[in-house]
């Protein structure tokens, strides 16, 4: 006999050895918190919203920045702080409409695809702030070469003594290098949350994929 | 209406509670585990309830949340079958070859099922279930030809787990 035919016949009598869960279980379940993987994306996403904004503020304020700002950087700052909160705002919102969308009464596949989009997002914001990082860096070490005076006076000695060059390159390879270092922190660190919360959906998301070759 | 939607809700789940029993007997190795997921197809059950129209019958509705759940939403690591226990399972398969018995050759089958990825588990499951093609495919999100065909493979895959 076919193998699954002699496990349905079984799997028809399993019914009697189930517990029974009363009518009062069943009321407590209801009332008790999912854990499910929706809702840590979600948590989680929150999280990296508040902290590229925690980011920005602390930025904001730190002396560093305040000697910055005496410099004149409106021209670059200004663009810069309006795109942010503009692109901030849109993601968040594509963010909610995603998660609205994701239902447990869809197929597998399209569940699977709306919870994949909804992590997409954040991940594309994740993705902008990067860049964003790279590009204010560059923009806000243009502005240090041009007017920050402790800088000009040290890249005149250094010209006077033929080693402006080596004064430039050295500047931009310790801005990388750290630049290079924090991205690969939160890259690793996304790599590690993302990777335990989704590894079993990406494998079968994967595999339903491959039914459709 | 809060209420009466509770009291619908937990009566209709209390009468089909089989069907997230057996999905948890195929996703689930223990006890615990068992009533863990449960609990989340419960709790996912209840948060999809207001959705349902009754378009469909409230248990085709259980099978697709119940499903979902398991599959996809459902994060405990704990539930999953451990090296050391496929270890034995296979250990067992080599040291007792096939068994006329029917209690053992049922007991060989609920193992090679449990090695199965959580896909074929779900085909599996909604087979024993009676379902057709078509209520595999929608559940799923395949096309009826692939679901077919995928059945196929898990039927040979299991042939293969029980006769290495």
């Amino acid at each position: 006999m076919d193998e699954l035919e002699l496990l349905k016949k079984d799997w028809k009598k399993e019914d009697a050895n189930f517990p029974k869960v009363s009518y009062n279980e069943i009321y407590k379940m209801i009332l008790k918190k999912s854990s499910s993987i929706v809702k840590w994306i979600f948590v989680i996403s929150l999280l990296e919203f508040v902290f590229w904004t925690l980011i920005a503020f602390t930025f904001k304020d730190s002396k560093g920045m305040k000697d910055f700002n005496e410099l004149d950087t409106n021209y670059i700052m200004i663009p810069l702080t309006i795109i942010g909160y503009a692109v901030l705002a849109y993601f968040f919102y594509l963010f909610f409409k995603n998660y609205r969308t994701i239902s447990a009464t869809d197929n597998a596949k399209v569940l699977m695809e709306n919870i994949l989009k909804t992590r997409r997002t954040v991940k594309n914001y994740v993705a902008f702030n990067l860049i964003f990082l790279v590009i204010g860096s560059v923009a806000g070490l243009y502005i240090q070469f041009d007017q920050n005076p402790q800088i000009v006076s040290m890249a005149h000695k250094a010209a006077a003594d033929g080693n402006l060059f080596v004064f430039y390159a050295r500047i931009i390879l310790i801005t990388s290098v750290f630049l290079v270092g924090a991205i690969a922190i939160l890259l690793f660190f996304y790599w590690l949350i993302y990777g335990i919360l989704l590894k079993r959906l990406n494998r079968n998301y994967k595999e339903l994929k491959k039914l459709e070759v | 209406m809060d209420k009466e939607l509770e009291h619908s809700f937990v009566e209709q789940l209390e009468q089909h509670q089989n069907i997230v029993h057996k999905v948890c007997r195929l996703y689930t190795n223990n006890q615990e585990a068992h009533n863990d997921l449960f609990q989340e197809i419960t709790i996912q059950l209840w948060k999809a309830f207001p959705k349902f129209r009754g378009d469909s019958k409230f248990s085709t509705w259980m099978y697709r949340v119940g499903l979902n759940t398991a599959i996809t939403l459902y994060r405990k690591s704990k539930r999953r079958i451990n090296t050391s226990e496929i270890e034995t399972v296979q250990f067992k398969l080599k040291a007792e070859p096939y068994d006329d018995t029917e209690e053992q050759q049922l007991k060989l089958l609920y193992q090679a099922v449990h090695q199965l990825n959580d896909i074929e588990k779900a085909l599996v499951f909604l087979y024993l279930e009676d379902k057709d093609y078509r209520e595999i495919s929608e559940t799923l999100g395949i096309s009826e030809v692939n679901a077919r065909v995928k059945m196929n493979r898990v039927k040979t895959k299991l042939k293969t787990i029980l006769n290495p």
